[in-house]
């Protein structure tokens, strides 16, 4: 019985994780296959997160020094796990850095991978410049200003279109990605905040800002920033002589076709399985739900186990979720594994 | 099936030549009828901020278009073209041509407020119709309203004497909407208003003493002396100019 926790992933779900299963007193290795610790909202540079409004460096940054400056954690950057052998209790896994881990459990916090919007051509992205996604607008907000690409010029309009990469049978994604309402409504006040003569649009089929996210971003971003939300799906974003863009697509509520110059085009961009997840399935020997993500077993009395026993999965590994829920799980896998451990640790005794 | 799109054409967006030849083929008539463009091309984006400028339009922005207004709707129940959600949607997005569509029914909102009793947003429906009409008649959309009229006259006579005399709001407000007087008491409810309050069915029946102890006397020689001399309300002074500056000063506040 090895008293050691691997944990794969150091995004939201995995930091916390950690430092759950340290607090608890036992050894945690952590492998992350970038440079950095944080996970998306690091890698991909987030400007102030949801609902705190607190910056993602400052906030996930936290998580990060907790994690490195505890004794009991370990850490691998840039390394994968190759190889998982053995079974609950006496894991033996092999990194892509040559050294081997002797572990008791494991806990995938894998996550997600942003949606690429070069999926969906009609709505401009990598065609015009002035296209852009919700995550390089993060950066934009991250870095203090707000500018088309193209020129440079200051937008008098920007439109968020959602749903880019959710809810499409099209293109293979039939989830909601459940965090990109919120995002949107937390983007467009900021935008207001940042350029106050620059008017934001947003495109929905429907607004999913869920629980205490009602009134803080929707309602908020509706009526004190006074962003204008309209009924219409786009259906191709093209570009007018003027080299403005120009968004068509049918207002549902008019009932007619609109045609409306835009300075920027923003993609609310979803949250897709993570693209090494039939890797990790293979080399974990976990199962993928029909959508992709990471499966997820018998919830009530097994939470967050994994087909494999011994293996636990949480956060946007096992679907869409926002960061609060992902450090929640990773508290709870901490729970569930230390919990096997000291159970196994007392049969043996 | 009825085609739904043939219901968002407008006949001014119908091109018909009576004559036309096309590669030697006659296509006079219906044959080359085509529709101009309809989309909808550009947002204004100040409009919402008129429109909140007026009484009872301030909540318009928070509509999220659920559709309880025009669900609870009095006037919508008879008559489908009466949709207030349609109406403040298009406020909040600036298409002013589509809403001026409908200038000539927005005046029918009877002002119940069921909307408002009902609206999740509290955007007070109700509210924004009056904003909405009163709009369309100070940018000469549609021509003022009964009510607008009346509330003129009214108005003008309290600010001047501090007082109205009823009848001449009355004969005031039906000279400014065009209704001739003496008609209406010939042969219209006026006169038929007039004879009853005056007890004149009692002479008709021959009940003269009945009708002479029953006959006003006093009040319509009040009113009489009141059209006359029109005398202003003790001691009003300079109230109604400085009331009047005072709604001035309002309204240029709320238009911002």
């Amino acid at each position: 019985m090895n008293e050691t926790i691997l944990i794969v992933g150091a995004g939201p779900t995995g930091l916390s994780a950690a430092h759950g299963v340290a607090s608890a007193g036992k050894q945690v290795v952590l492998v992350e296959k970038e440079s950095r610790l944080g996970g998306a909202p690091i890698l991909s540079g987030y400007a102030r997160l949801v609902p705190s409004g607190e910056w993602a460096k400052d906030a996930i940054g936290r998580m990060v020094k907790r994690v490195e400056d505890d004794a009991r954690i370990t850490i691998h950057k840039g390394a994968k796990v190759m190889k998982l052998d053995g079974d609950s209790g006496n894991f033996i896994a092999t990194l892509s850095n040559g050294r081997t881990v002797d572990a008791g459990a494991v806990i995938l916090g894998t996550g997600f991978t942003h949606f690429d919007s070069i999926n969906k051509p009609e709505w401009g992205f990598g065609t015009y410049e002035d296209v852009v996604t919700t995550t390089q607008m993060e950066q934009m907000m991250a870095a203090g200003k707000i500018a088309c690409p193209s020129d440079g010029r200051v937008p008098e309009r920007v439109c968020i279109l959602l749903c880019v990469g959710s809810r499409d049978r099209q293109i293979g994604r039939e989830w909601c990605s459940k965090i990109c309402c919120t995002v949107s409504a937390n983007l467009a006040m900021e935008i207001k905040e940042l350029s106050p003569g620059t008017d934001v649009f947003i495109y929905y089929m429907d607004i999913r800002t869920f629980g205490l996210y009602e009134d803080k971003y929707y309602w908020r971003s509706q009526e004190e920033f006074g962003t204008k939300y309209v009924k219409a799906r786009i259906a191709e974003v093209t570009q007018g002589p003027d080299k403005r863009l120009l968004v068509k697509g049918e207002d549902t509520l008019v009932k007619r076709p609109i045609v409306i110059p835009m300075d920027l085009v923003v993609h609310a961009i979803g949250m897709d399985p993570n693209l090494d997840n039939p890797e990790i399935a293979k080399v974990f020997g976990v199962g993928l739900e029909k959508h992709g993500f990471l499966e997820r077993g018998e919830h009530y009395t097994a939470s967050f186990a994994s087909a494999r026993r011994g293996i636990y999965v949480g956060g946007a590994a096992l679907g869409p979720e926002d960061i609060d829920t992902c450090i929640s799980h990773g508290l709870a896998m901490a729970m569930r594994a230390v919990g096997e451990l000291n159970a196994g640790a007392q049969k043996a005794a | 099936m009825p085609i739904h799109e043939k219901s968002l054409i407008a006949p001014e967006d119908l091109m018909t030549s009576d004559k036309l030849v096309v590669d030697g083929v006659d296509v006079s008539g219906h044959w080359n009828t085509m529709i101009k463009p309809r989309y909808v091309s550009d947002y204004d984006a100040d409009f919402c901020k008129v429109i909140q400028g007026y009484p009872g339009g301030e909540y318009v922005h928070r509509c999220w278009q659920c559709g309880s207004c025009t669900n609870s709707c009095t006037v919508y129940a008879v008559n489908a073209d009466f949709n207030p959600r349609y109406w403040i949607y298009l406020v909040n997005l600036g298409l002013k041509e589509e809403l001026l569509k409908d200038k000539d029914i927005i005046w029918q909102c009877v002002s119940c407020n069921k909307c408002t009793n009902i609206c999740p947003k509290d955007v007070r429906p109700e509210g924004v119709m009056k904003a909405l009409q009163h709009w369309m008649e100070d940018e000469g959309h549609v021509a003022k309203s009964s009510s607008t009229l009346f509330d003129e006259e009214f108005t003008r006579q309290c600010l001047a004497r501090g007082r109205i005399e009823d009848t001449e709001v009355i004969t005031n407000f039906l000279r400014r909407t065009g209704q001739d007087i003496v008609e209406l008491i010939r042969n219209g409810w006026l006169g038929i208003m007039v004879a009853r309050m005056n007890k004149w069915p009692l002479l008709r029946q021959g009940r003269l003493g009945k009708f002479i102890v029953r006959m006003p006397i006093l009040g319509p020689l009040k009113m009489g002396f009141m059209m006359v001399f029109k005398p202003r309300t003790r001691s009003w002074g300079n109230t109604g100019t400085v009331l009047r500056q005072y709604v001035e000063e309002q309204k240029r506040l709320a238009k911002g």
